[in-house]
């Protein structure tokens, strides 16, 4: 019976309760008659927040979200700031006040392939490890279009044991670099997993020029046994 | 018991079915896809002493009601066409004749540049192309200084053309919008001037004129901040009956009034940083109107801003307020003089309205919204433009202070 008469209490804490955000690695694809390769983080937010209706080039472009899930909180959260209800807001008052449409919201990241596979200048974004043969893979640079300056470097320490045994090679990291610099977090892509762990401690004292935006960077780092 | 988990199931029932009728449609035209949007709304108002927005607010009012309708296509990559309807009751105004809100045809170049024609929303400040859209604001009602609903067909839209475009400007030095625009102006006669003008014995038959401007916005480097300048001018034409002021019992004369010198400028900023907003805007409106044909001649200064704040604690629930100031000075020239004294002390309560306002606001879900909201109001400023208090429903005069309880809701898809 207690319980019972906690109900009601539960559910206005549920109804209340903050949002969760869940990470992603993300990347935008878009329809092969975008000619660009490559686009900035300034030009991706401008696109979706359809301020931009064609990129530098002269391409027409159009926006394909997901539905509001992990990938669209990681989309958010990497290029467009705020909260899913914020830029719902934002395009209802695009819409109703005549100045825009509501993009296309789609519930999958296969929906999403598929759709920006057949329509013309479509530009989305799905899981990282989503496969989508018919899409392009678009590189997104730091903001405005410039390279992330790396102002201050840590060389990684190389662990004595390894090198005696001259093991080495290159390691492969993802580094999410946030928008005032610091490198926020380390991803191991590839290479010997010790000396990774090291490469990635170094790394993460990293500092790069500031962006509007939070990016991603991939660098190797050699493990050379033989200097 | 029984009856009560029946009546929540059939409740329950009732809200996914109003859920899903409330998706936003969207069908096919001639192979273009053609979305289907609109909303409602609905509000309350019970005021302690003056009424209020030309409601019974004094006995608690929910003559308060507004909705729309719209369409639009993306027809080719660079041409949008849509249109808009919608339709009001608030108290003595709007009386539900519905109208076209906004119909146009939009074709953008390029990012840069754009044109857009038709019936076009009028870009004034952070939100007079969406004062109506309630679920847009945190608060139930915007601030009144700045943006009166009671006036609202004096800037919402007009019947021309707007060039606009956004720039990303190099050096990290954020991006510009800006839009000009040219075009008709055409306020209803269930607006709030033409009723406040009936106070006078006046018979308003049309209301309108040029009206042209300009508005650059900048988003600075600073994350979330972003200021702007508007500027609006007009040339605007009233004409009508009215009683002859000098001579009550000889019936009905022609009235027309015009303008001399009518203009509008307004400056704004807004900064965002995480849950909290903060936005404040000041407008100036200067108004100098020939009245009857030239014999006399009136020169209203009206100054309005706001500061307003508004913290998101949780997805569902967000609070804020606002203290918003208004003023206006007026002098009346030529035969009317003797009529209307200069009324140019801001310190009197006709002359002022200053508005310090809480809200809370729940979203029941993404589409349906509730805004609990109190005003307490110093000062009324009752003319010889209106804010808000007209003497249609307060035929014994006017108290200085007015406290309002304001209570909305809104539904959207």
């Amino acid at each position: 019976m207690k319980n019972h008469r906690l109900l009601p209490f539960v559910v206005v804490v549920m109804f209340f309760a903050p949002v969760r955000v869940i990470a992603a690695d993300i990347k935008v694809i878009a329809n092969g008659s975008v000619k660009a390769d490559a686009i900035s983080a300034s030009e991706v937010k401008s696109v979706f927040l359809e301020e931009y209706n064609s990129l530098r080039d002269g391409t027409h472009v159009e926006p394909v979200l997901e539905k509001d899930g992990p990938v669209h909180q990681a989309f958010l959260h990497e290029y467009l700031g705020g909260t899913d209800d914020d830029l719902q807001n934002y395009y209802r008052a695009l819409v109703f006040s005549g100045r825009g449409s509501m993009p296309k919201q789609l519930g999958s990241d296969a929906e999403v392939v598929a759709y920006v596979a057949r329509t013309k200048g479509a530009i989305g974004y799905v899981s990282a490890e989503t496969i989508g043969e018919d899409v392009k893979t678009l590189t997104v640079r730091g903001g405005n279009g410039a390279q992330r300056r790396l102002l201050t470097q840590v060389e990684p320490s190389y662990p004595d044991t390894l090198k005696r045994l001259n093991i080495g090679g290159t390691v492969r990291l993802r580094l999410t670099i946030g928008p005032k610099g610091n490198v926020e977090s380390v991803e191991v892509l590839g290479g010997n997993p010790i000396l990774g762990e090291s490469a990635a401690a170094a790394v993460r004292q990293w500092v790069y020029s500031a962006s509007h935006s939070r990016t991603i960077e991939e660098v190797s780092i050699p493990f050379d046994s033989d200097r | 018991m029984y009856k009560r988990i029946l009546s929540l199931v059939f409740v329950s029932l009732c809200f996914h079915a109003g859920q899903i009728i409330l998706q936003a449609q969207e069908f096919k035209l001639l192979d273009r896809t053609v979305q289907v949007h609109g909303f409602f709304s609905q509000g309350f108002i019970y005021t302690n002493d003056n009424n209020w927005l030309t409601m019974n607010t004094s006995q608690g009012s929910a003559a308060f009601t507004d909705f729309g309708l719209n369409m639009s296509s993306q027809v080719t990559d660079k041409l949008r066409i849509g249109a808009q309807g919608y339709d009001r009751n608030l108290g003595q105004l709007g009386e539900y004749h519905p109208s076209l809100d906004w119909a146009v045809a939009d074709y953008r170049f390029k990012s840069w540049l754009g044109v857009r024609g038709g019936k076009v929303k009028t870009t004034l400040g952070l939100y007079n192309d969406t004062q109506d859209e309630d679920f847009l604001h945190t608060f139930a009602l915007l601030p009144q200084s700045v943006y009166p609903t009671d006036l609202r067909d004096a800037t919402i839209a007009h019947l021309g053309a707007d060039i606009y475009g956004n720039i990303s400007l190099r050096y990290r030095l954020g991006a510009l919008s800006y839009t000009a625009y040219a075009g008709h102006r055409s306020d209803s006669i269930y607006s709030g001037y033409p009723h406040y003008l009936s106070s006078f014995g006046a018979e308003i038959k049309s209301f309108g004129g040029l009206q042209y401007g300009a508005d650059l916005r900048w988003k600075t480097p600073l994350k979330g901040l972003l200021i702007g300048a508007s500027r609006l001018n007009e040339n605007i034409t009233g004409k009508g009956s009215a009683i002859n002021p000098f001579d009550l019992g000889a019936g009905l004369v022609p009235y027309s009034e015009s303008s001399k010198a009518d203009w509008t400028n307004q400056f704004y900023g807004e900064y965002t940083v995480g849950r909290f907003r903060i936005d404040s805007e000041y407008r100036r409106y200067w108004r100098n109107q020939e009245l009857f044909r030239g014999t006399s001649e009136s020169f209203a200064d009206v100054r309005g801003w706001y500061v307003s704040g508004a913290y998101r604690i949780c997805k569902r629930l967000q609070v804020g307020s606002y203290d918003s100031r208004y003023t206006i000075t007026n002098t009346v020239s030529g035969a009317l003089s003797v009529f209307y004294p200069p009324a140019t002390d801001t310190n009197l309560p006709a002359n002022h309205d200053y508005d310090k306002v809480v809200t809370g606001r729940v979203d029941l879900t993404k589409f349906w919204n509730v805004k609990v909201e109190g005003h307490f109001m110093n000062g009324y400023g009752s003319g010889p433009y209106p804010n808000g208090f007209y003497t249609q429903v307060n035929p014994n005069g006017l108290a200085p202070n007015t406290d309002a309880l304001v209570v909305k809701t809104s539904l959207n898809f």
